[in-house]
């Protein structure tokens, strides 16, 4: 009983709140998203208490459920003609007819249990409620210096709310479905939410990117009915839970491949990678959200959920090498890229594909491996957007060229911004434990395979460290001519929501053996035996063993020695090396010719124009197209 | 089991105190060879520790407040990777953790000031982007071979690696030319009377912080030449004796070699370097299938 | 502390700087560190970076468009230093000390510790210099020691 009062929370709640923030209006922000940020936070921890237990709610939801779902697709169906779009207005049309035809024929009855939160729902819950309660904490303080810029007549924030916290509950509802027309309807809902928050400021280039996005999440939503179909007809169920417990057989297969496919879409793996670079126009907290907590998610859980039933298939190999090779094509690509957005957003694909790319190798490590990976990754990327928020909107400017020497201008900011950048390639944090699995997962696996994804490993891992690197560097150059570092005035919202995710991102890593012992493997253990054997100081498999607190404790000799000495020998800080040029008391001017002042410029190394989104997209797109129509063919074999 | 027996682990601990120092003289050895190949006389060999100490003892300059705990850094994580591989731990987390230091030191040359500090950071990014795949991929053929990648692994595996991954071997000349920054390959800042970028990456540091780069570059050449080692690691002697043939080759290399860009740099580490391996894993794929 | 002013004569780190030179002293300090005077025998490098060099090797004039310049590099470099004035143009302006842009020696600028007279100045002198400026080297590290 209290289960279902829980999980009904967690759906209903964030739904409800945006409603009545959209009635109330601006002014009852604070009153309405904190509590509820805080209830959400709660709640996921008491369901992953609560978890494993299942839920089939009253038929009239189940009705009230299939309404909805035919309203959303008037509404999608409304926003094609709106917008002259044709592939919206076809994709709705085909999802139309499939989900009458359904209900009319087949409809009635339904999976059973529609709701069940098992160990792997848990995860994804605590992951969506906390870093998107954060989020949304976050964004109280972002909108309004957002629409500071805008001299808006009405705000537009009650609206950006609803849909924000919409999401929220949509993924809750998503991760919890045993029902796949259920998880289909939270699906569809969370696409809604990213079309409307991707067009929020207006403008046409948002009003494309979001269509954009549209008609690709529908693309997924008619691939997971196909799914659905076809899975009915093969065993006669809605229930995701038999699906994937069911013995196998080439029809079930081409249902999971579909939901692979879908799963693309909703992950933006290539093919379908260009609308999550078009969401960057969105306001920061749409990316947090979409990028690292909820929306992408989505697609991996699916996966995730799946991955068990395909163990030892060439399915599951196919679907393993879409994830591979967009983690590396992204990684190249962000080589080239120069606003903060799109990189952090190649990134976030680039991760999606190697957390793909772990579940759909279908190992106990890999499983696992990706788990740590999403959980890991969500907190530091979720933290990076946030930071590249705050920093947008001090400064204007999104290209990372303008962000020299930030360290003197906007120090916590950066000092966090800088801690998350190394927590997303540096071995003291989580994000590493799961790249180190991933390496073994790809060179434990059968020959062939193995080397075309070790040689994918190896080059997409290099090239983010590398574009990390590249940005940490620019974070602190120094080369500024304000020499003392001036106190930075911080809004509280901004320190409360990415100061949390900074200490919860060290708290888990530190305290990694514990996740991946009593958390991560909840989720493993129904499908396979662990592979870790977490200890205190490493966590050991059976491939080798990764130390985080031997690192930490390492760093903190470091700090304590290099304080040490410098206390002991001092020393004052002087200018650069100029060749002899420099200008008294400006440390980035020099003397040039016949004496006079000029400024030294060193740019950033950004590889074009070998490396340009213009040249190299449409070749990753295409091989993305095979990749994926490969994994349908796989089906057959 | 092996590792952790008491005689393994007095070895263990003297290895890693005796290697900073036993750096030092092959950083001499280095410069002496050089000058004997060059028809000149050459330093003492103990001059790196007259250098070390002089460092030390110079008054402090600071580019900036950051640069004595980055250098401090440096050192550090690379003589943590040390401690690591003398107890022998995992290969690829080590690789990880000498990236820690790398960027400790990229980050001290991107903190200071000068735009050949800059230009030399930079440098020395693409100059670890070449040779750190390699490590990477050496690793995992070890797993491949091996079972684990645990340098324990190699230690009971029965078969020296050379036997089993020969262009894996090979290809660690590259990472040694690289690190040791010789020529063809020293664009991030040359050893010693070689001018890069006037000094690249090194441009900003002196004194006392120079003194940490100066004990880290010596613990990272034992760090690699003990890698290296592991190819035979059935007979460390013979083992080191593959080490400093490679080191003997690099030095070669510097004395015939100019110094080549950047892009050619990366070119050959990536395009010959991961064909060499890749060939190795392959081969031994068919040989084990067969 | 015996040791460190030990370590500081066996490594002696050189900044080769021409102040207005023709390039004849310039070619002569080279040539010392070549292989057939190899003064790096006695740990000398020419390192080109001020902030890591002990002596500073300057020949040519002083002038009004490098004065600056020479003062720049010898504030970059850290104690204890010495300079190592070479050909007689760096002493006294030589054969330019009555032209309008010349200063004079580089005496003018920066204290010498060592004049290398010479035009040019003979490598076996030059490294003659060296062995003297290291002497004076010796002094200064003693009087830091007792000093410090």
């Amino acid at each position: 009983m209290n289960s279902e009062i829980l999980i009904s929370v967690a759906v209903i709640l964030p739904i409800l709140a945006g409603l009545i923030l959209l009635i109330a209006g601006k002014g009852y922000r604070k009153v309405v998203v904190l509590p509820t940020a805080l209830i959400l936070a709660v709640t996921s921890i008491l369901l992953m208490e609560e978890r494993g237990f299942s839920w089939t709610p009253d038929p009239v939801i189940q009705t009230v459920v299939m309404g909805l779902d035919l309203l959303l697709l008037l509404y999608f169906l409304y926003v094609g003609f709106h917008n002259e779009n044709v592939p919206v207005i076809g994709l709705t049309l085909i999802q139309a007819l499939l989900v009458g035809y359904f209900e009319f024929t087949g409809g009635g009855h339904h999976g059973e249990p529609i709701m069940m939160v098992d160990g792997l729902s848990s995860i994804l819950l605590l992951v969506i409620n906390f870093i998107g309660s954060l989020v949304c904490i976050y964004a109280i303080g972002y909108m309004d210096e957002h629409e500071e810029h805008l001299d808006l007549e009405r705000s537009r924030q009650p609206r950006f709310f609803l849909f924000l916290l919409l999401l929220l509950g949509a993924m809750n509802g998503l991760v919890s479905s045993n029902d796949v027309f259920w998880l289909y309807f939270f699906w569809e809902i969370t696409t809604l939410c990213c079309y409307e928050l991707i067009r929020h400021d207006g403008t046409e280039i948002a009003n494309n990117n979001a269509l954009r996005a549209l008609w690709m999440g529908l693309v997924g939503g008619v691939a997971l009915l196909g799914a659905i179909y076809i899975g009915n007809y093969a065993l006669n169920t809605l229930s995701l839970a038999t699906l994937i417990e069911s013995s196998p057989s080439p029809l079930l297969y081409l249902a999971f491949a579909l939901m692979a496919i879908a799963a693309f879409t909703k992950s933006a793996q290539l093919p379908f990678q260009s609308w999550l670079l078009g969401a960057m126009v969105a306001p920061t907290p749409v990316s947090a959200l979409l990028h690292s907590s909820t929306m992408v998610n989505a697609g991996v859980y699916l996966v995730l959920r799946f991955a068990p039933a395909i163990q030892g298939t060439l399915l599951t190999y196919g679907i393993a090498l879409v994830g591979i090779f967009t983690f590396m094509f992204t990684a190249i690509v962000a080589l080239s890229q120069r606003f903060s957005k799109a990189i952090l957003a190649y990134s976030t694909i680039g991760n999606l594909g190697l957390i793909i790319f772990c579940a759909s190798m279908n190992t106990s490590l890999s499983y696992s491996a990706a788990l740590i990976l999403l959980m890991f990754h969500a907190m530091s990327k979720g933290l990076l957007f946030l930071c590249a928020g705050i920093i947008e909107n001090r400064l204007h400017s999104r290209n990372i060229e303008d962000w020299e020497g930030l360290l003197a201008k906007l120090p916590i900011t950066t000092g966090v911004m800088i801690i998350g950048i190394v927590s997303m390639f540096l071995p003291m944090f989580g994000v590493l434990l799961g790249k180190w699995a991933a390496v073994g997962v790809a060179s434990s696996a059968p020959v062939f395979p193995s080397i075309v994804m070790i040689t994918m490993m190896v080059i997409g891992s290099s090239a983010t460290t590398l574009f990390w690197a590249k940005w940490l560097g620019k974070l602190i150059i120094l080369p500024i001519r304000e020499h003392r570092i001036k106190m930075e005035k911080v809004s509280i919202w901004y320190s409360i929501s990415t100061l949390t995710i900074l200490g919860l991102d060290i708290v888990a890593s530190l305290g990694a053996s514990y996740m991946v012992q009593h958390v991560v493997s909840i989720a493993v253990a129904p499908h396979y035996e662990l592979a870790w054997s977490p200890g205190l100081l490493k966590l050991s498999t059976q491939l080798g063993s990764f130390m985080i607190i031997p690192l930490w404790i390492a760093m903190a000799a470091i700090l304590f020695a290099g304080f040490l000495i410098h206390r002991y020998k001092g020393g004052n800080i002087v200018p650069a090396y100029l060749a002899g040029e420099n200008v008294e008391g400006d440390p980035i001017a020099f003397r040039s010719t016949a004496d006079t002042v000029v400024d030294y410029r060193v740019s950033g190394m950004f590889f074009d124009p070998d490396i340009t989104e213009g040249k190299w997209n449409p070749w990753g797109t295409l091989v993305g197209i095979l990749l994926n129509l490969i994994v349908l063919g796989l089906v057959i074999i | 089991m092996v590792s952790t027996l008491n005689p393994d682990m007095a070895i263990s601990v003297a290895y890693i105190i005796v290697a900073p120092f036993l750096g030092g003289l092959i950083v001499g050895l280095d410069r002496k060879i050089t000058a004997r190949m060059q028809n000149r006389i050459g330093p003492p060999i103990i001059q790196p520790f007259y250098d070390l100490i002089k460092l030390w003892g110079k008054e402090p300059f600071l580019a900036s407040s950051f640069q004595p705990i980055l250098a401090m850094g440096y050192f550090g994580f690379i003589f943590t990777g040390l401690i690591l591989l003398a107890f022998r731990q995992d290969l690829l987390h080590i690789i990880f953790t000498l990236t820690l230091a790398d960027i400790c030191l990229i980050v001290a040359a991107y903190n200071s000031k000068s735009p050949y500090s800059n230009l030399g950071g930079r440098r020395e990014l693409l100059s670890m982007l070449s040779y750190e795949p390699l490590m990477v991929l050496t690793a995992i053929s070890v797993q491949v071979v091996t079972g684990t990648f645990l340098v324990k692994g190699i230690f009971e595996y029965g078969t020296p690696l050379l036997l089993l991954m020969p262009a894996a071997y090979v290809a660690q000349q590259l990472v040694l030319i690289i690190d040791m920054k010789k020529s063809p390959y020293d664009v991030a800042g040359s050893g010693h009377a070689h001018q890069e970028l006037v000094r690249g990456v090194y441009t900003e540091f002196s004194g006392y912080t120079l003194a940490l780069i100066e004990l880290g570059h010596w613990t990272k050449l034992v760090f690699i030449l003990s890698l290296i080692s592991l190819f035979w690691a059935q007979n460390l002697i013979i083992g080191w004796a593959l080490a400093l043939l490679l080191w003997f080759i690099a030095i070669v290399a510097d004395n015939i070699y100019p110094r080549l860009t950047w892009k050619s740099m990366l070119r050959t580490s990536w395009v010959l370097g991961f064909m060499l391996i890749l060939a190795n894993f392959i081969a031994l794929a068919i040989w084990r299938v067969i | 502390m015996k040791t460190m002013t030990k370590a500081r004569l066996k490594s002696p780190w050189v900044l080769h700087y021409d102040c207005g030179s023709c390039n004849g002293c310039d070619i002569e300090v080279l040539a010392a560190l070549m292989p057939k005077f190899d003064a790096e025998r006695f740990g000398i490098v020419n390192i080109g970076d001020p902030k890591q060099a002990d002596i500073l090797v300057v020949t040519g004039p002083a002038n009004k468009r490098n004065h600056r310049v020479l003062k720049n590099l010898y504030d970059q470099m850290p104690e204890p230093k010495v300079v190592l004035a070479v050909g007689t143009c760096a002493a006294t302006g030589g054969i330019f000390h009555n032209c309008p842009n010349t200063l004079g020696g580089v005496d003018k600028v920066i204290p010498v510790d060592v004049y290398v007279p010479g035009c040019a100045a003979r490598p076996e002198q030059i490294v003659d210099g060296i062995v003297l400026a290291l002497k004076k080297l010796e002094e200064k590290s003693e009087k830091k020691e007792v000093a410090k």
